[in-house]
């Protein structure tokens, strides 16, 4: 089964645009809160009428302006859970479930499986609100698989529930996922999430698409300063190309330079990417390093964030080191390092003209 | 000293109730004394009064709720500007007198009125008739319920008719089988709250309809006919009581009706 849509959306003075697609396969939609990221399941949910665009969901045209087709909700087969439980209050679970399907064999056949899959038997007779937010979202879910559902559009449906709960969960829906073999569209704004459901990631901001790629793409090759910023790159610096280097802040640094790029750039560089050395004033610096002062810790438990300034040329730069590496070579104990820019891990990207609109 | 004095706050709520509950006490006490509730109970104008003031409050109601809830519901999910203007007058008709609302009435649908004497010409007469008391009960009543039906669909997220619609329900069968168990304590609040007000009603029915006994004379219009007439505050006593005894005994009914059929609790 597949999904393809390209579609303008329009909800007050803010537009929504956006061209997408998915196989058997989770597409993360990320972006910040009020991106578009909702709007995008709801347009094509068929909740949202789009301005110009087409939708196609299993090979059928559900959306096509230009041929006046325009399908509601009730015939596009999608599975639409979100955020807040939508389970309908005054139902029991299996009511929930069934109430589109009712009379539908095949679709109470699915139920048992599902009522399984989600680990949700025994609670049929239940209210929604006699069961657990994370039975809730498990119901929800077996509600959006029991049609003859061809893509499940998921828009947060785990941020209300606590870490534990939405580690169990994430972990099924990729169970369900191998096991349904059907396009998933999931709306996150939390890179973990983004990071541990994705195939494809699309990165959205402010109603535009910004990069659609592989993961590991879009994490360690954003195509843009604002893809970086937004994915949590830690370091974006701007630099200029000076043949086969690009000299940040006044340090010539190597680099997989890309063919056609030249003059001002923008330097990535994720924090976990970046090395720490121990300071040897006898010995030999190693290429694309610099010596700089630990400025700013912060712990997270597994990991130690740091904040450094360079003592000389170089740019100041946010690292990340693991808890067993941080306490190895004794990174509490002194300020002054090496740090060193691997040139593999450097992405050099075209600097963005400023918008003209902002 | 102090712990007496915090006890003063259940003065006003013991006043407030006394203020209610006194004239109902004086009402039944006077209705007992002077009053002849047994001879009223077999007068067959007093059961016609009481019959027409049944009939016509809930037919009224009938018609506001064939008509208001659909009114309602497009006010409350419709996002235009003009829309939301339109719901913003919804508390307009609950401010204006009834007097005002009767006059009103005759000006447009009385034998002289702009719409009135065409219908009249097709013989179709609303002022002085029972449909012109109805009429009058609807102008008065149906605010109350369309007001509160209209909070309700508000509350009600329109977020389970989205996801509903995409499990394949109908417009239909979402209204039916999602949107109207959401509301339905709202409806049937406003639906008592209607029905109450239009068996009240007197007004807009004295100035639109009359108060001809059989056709017109509902029972305010029959209390306030006996006040007026020799009978006095006596014979006004006696129907009064038998209205308050009967509003009451139908609003214990339509209460468990509701909570039978009742939300989910």
């Amino acid at each position: 089964m597949s999904l393809s849509a390209s579609f303008t959306t329009l909800a007050g003075d803010f537009a929504l645009e956006i061209a997408i697609d998915a196989e058997d396969e989770v597409v993360v939609i990320y972006g910040r809160s009020g991106s578009g990221k909702t709007l995008t399941l709801r347009t094509i949910a068929g909740l949202t009428r789009p301005s110009p665009g087409q939708i196609a969901i299993g090979g059928r045209q559900v959306f096509d302006s230009s041929a006046g087709i325009d399908l509601p909700p009730q015939e596009r087969r999608v599975g639409y859970v979100i955020q807040e439980s939508t389970l309908f209050p005054h139902m029991n679970v299996e009511e929930n479930v069934l109430v589109g399907v009712e009379g539908d064999g095949d679709a109470r056949a699915r139920w048992q499986t599902l009522r399984s899959v989600l680990s949700i038997e025994g609670l049929d007779e239940r209210r929604p609100t006699e069961i657990s937010g994370g039975q809730q979202q498990r119901v929800a879910l077996a509600r959006a698989l029991v049609r003859d559902t061809e893509v499940l559009l998921l828009d947060e449906p785990f941020s209300a529930l606590d870490e534990v709960l939405r580690q169990d969960l994430r972990a099924e829906l990729l169970r369900l996922r191998k096991e349904y073999g059907l396009p998933i569209l999931f709306v996150t704004h939390d890179l973990r999430e983004a990071h541990l459901l994705a195939d494809r990631v699309a990165v959205i901001d402010e109603g535009d698409l910004l990069q659609f790629d592989r993961r590991d793409e879009v994490f360690q090759r954003p195509s843009s300063r604002r893809v970086a910023e937004l994915t949590g790159v830690g370091n974006v610096f701007s630099g200029t190309i000076d043949g086969d280097r690009v000299t940040v802040d006044g340090l010539a640094l190597r680099a997989d330079v890309p063919s056609g790029v030249s003059g001002d750039v923008d330097v990535a560089i994720r924090a976990e990417r970046c090395n720490l050395r121990r300071h040897d004033p006898d010995g030999e610096m190693p290429p694309n390093s610099f010596v700089a002062s630990i400025t700013s810790r912060l712990s997270f438990g597994n990991t130690h964030t740091l904040h450094l300034q360079p003592e000389g040329a170089g740019p100041a730069v946010e690292i990340e080191v693991a808890s067993r590496p941080y306490e190895v070579i004794g990174v509490a104990s002194r300020d002054r390092w090496v740090v060193e820019l691997p040139p593999e891990d450097l992405h050099v990207m075209t600097r963005e003209l400023p918008d003209a609109s902002s | 000293m102090v712990t007496q004095l915090r006890r003063l706050w259940v003065v006003p709520p013991i006043v407030f109730a006394l203020f209610f509950v006194l004239p109902l006490v004086g009402l039944f006490v006077r209705a007992l004394t002077d009053g002849d509730v047994g001879s009223e109970l077999g007068s067959g104008r007093t059961w016609d009064a009481l019959w027409l003031s049944v009939f016509t409050a809930t037919f009224s109601l009938g018609i506001s709720i064939a008509f208001g809830t659909p009114l309602a519901y497009m006010l409350a999910r419709s996002r235009s500007t003009s829309m939301r203007l339109a719901a913003s007058l919804l508390d307009l008709p609950l401010v204006l007198p009834p007097a005002v609302a009767g006059i009103a009435l005759l000006a447009m649908f009385g034998r002289r009125g702009y719409a009135g004497e065409p219908l009249e010409g097709a013989g179709i007469a609303l002022s002085f008739t029972t449909a012109g008391v109805i009429a009058a009960q609807v102008f008065v009543s149906a605010p109350y319920y369309v007001r509160t039906a209209y909070a309700g669909f508000v509350a009600a997220d329109p977020r389970f008719e989205g996801v509903a619609h995409t499990l394949g329900l109908s417009r239909w069968r979402t209204f039916r089988r999602v949107t109207l168990p959401l509301v339905w304590p709202a409806l049937a609040g406003g639906a008592v709250l209607c029905w109450a007000r239009a068996l009240g009603e007197l007004g807009a029915t004295l100035l639109f309809a009359g108060s001809l006994p059989g056709r017109t004379q509902t029972m305010p219009l029959a209390i306030l006919a006996a006040f007026e007439s020799s009978a006095g505050l006596a014979g006004a006593v006696s129907i009064a009581v038998i209205l308050v005894a009967v509003a009451l005994a139908l609003l214990v009914v339509l209460h468990r009706f509701i909570g039978s059929q009742g939300a989910y609790q």
